[in-house]
């Protein structure tokens, strides 16, 4: 059970790197290639991308299984390596479920539609526990995460305390990480291993 | 010590510098930075200096010649879109333009990233 901690900015590569670690390691096993994917589908052009991308990993050897929220119950059968895109979008995803709205309550949130620190906490456990949980049912599981954090921009507060808690989940992930790796422009920069 | 935001550069920087004291760019004096051992919030500091209208052109030259011992920790703010508005524009840049110019004059440079520390330059 080794965790591969991967990131690095928008369209930096950084998919195409999972992929190929995932691959070129794991390729002697029999068992298929896990790919869970994160991305809630709205849209049709966001489907299509989806279903087109399902069907590349597809000849790569992938089954892809998605799950938008409580990463924690999902249950992978024997498989020889994992591949979780993204936890951007897994914990925009946790952060603002509807079906636990009443955790967002408090009358100041509903002015500012303002996440409460309670939901927050949640996301971070769900997020966090979810990843370990995935660890343990493969020999080696690539996350895909995401650097937000290199701007200013004037951020709403909300947008703000979501790249903290982005920020966060991501430093605990490369303190549970065996590697991590930031990806530049394609090109891989260990930053642990 | 430089890195995105929420990266942990201060924890990382406390580890390696564990003796050593503190000032809050958010908080300190104006001229607290040319006699402390280290400061935090180093981007913070240079937006209340450009906000009071002060100049921060000569801040890094002074800061080598008068303490060349500090540890300094900054958000790197530069990597996305250009902001609309004016003053953040201004700020983005000179945050960038500071300590690239301090990164000249530093023995080590060091970059976070998820809490993990990368050596860029020492």
């Amino acid at each position: 059970m080794m965790i591969h901690l991967v990131t690095g900015g928008s369209g930096s590569g950084k998919s195409s790197y999972a992929e190929e670690q995932i691959v070129k390691e794991n390729r002697r096993y029999d068992a298929p290639f896990f790919y869970v994917a994160t991305m809630i589908p709205r849209g049709e052009e966001t489907k299509e991308k989806i279903k087109r991308h399902q069907m590349q990993r597809l000849d790569l050897g992938f089954l892809t299984v998605e799950k938008y929220v409580d990463l924690e119950e999902l249950k992978i059968p024997d498989n020889a390596g994992i591949l979780l895109e993204c936890i951007s979008n897994l914990t925009a995803n946790e952060l603002y479920r509807e079906d636990k709205q009443s955790e967002r309550g408090g009358k100041e949130e509903s002015d500012s539609g303002e996440v409460s620190s309670g939901a927050y906490d949640r996301a971070y456990r769900a997020v966090v526990n979810g990843a370990l949980k995935l660890s343990r049912q493969t020999e080696h599981l690539v996350i895909v995460t995401n650097e937000v954090h290199s701007d200013v921009n004037g951020y709403s507060r909300e947008t703000e305390n979501y790249r903290k808690l982005l920020g966060k989940i991501n430093c605990e992930l490369a303190k549970k990480a065996d590697q991590v790796t930031e990806v530049v422009y394609g090109i891989p920069m260990e930053i642990k291993r | 010590m430089i890195g995105g935001a929420y990266q942990g550069k201060y924890e990382y920087a406390r580890r390696m510098y564990p003796d050593i004291s503190w000032i809050d760019g958010q908080t300190c004096e104006e001229e607290d930075i040319y006699s402390c051992s280290a400061i935090f919030h180093f981007h913070s500091y240079l937006e209340r200096m450009m906000r009071q209208g002060k100049s921060v052109r000569e801040l890094a030259g002074r800061l080598a010649d008068e303490n060349p011992d500090i540890v300094i920790v900054s958000d790197e703010i530069g990597y996305g879109i250009v902001p609309v508005d004016r003053f953040e524009r201004e700020y983005r840049e000179t945050v960038g333009r500071v300590c690239t110019e301090l990164a000249v004059y530093a023995d080590k440079v060091f970059r976070v990233v998820c809490g993990i520390g990368t050596k860029v330059k020492g």
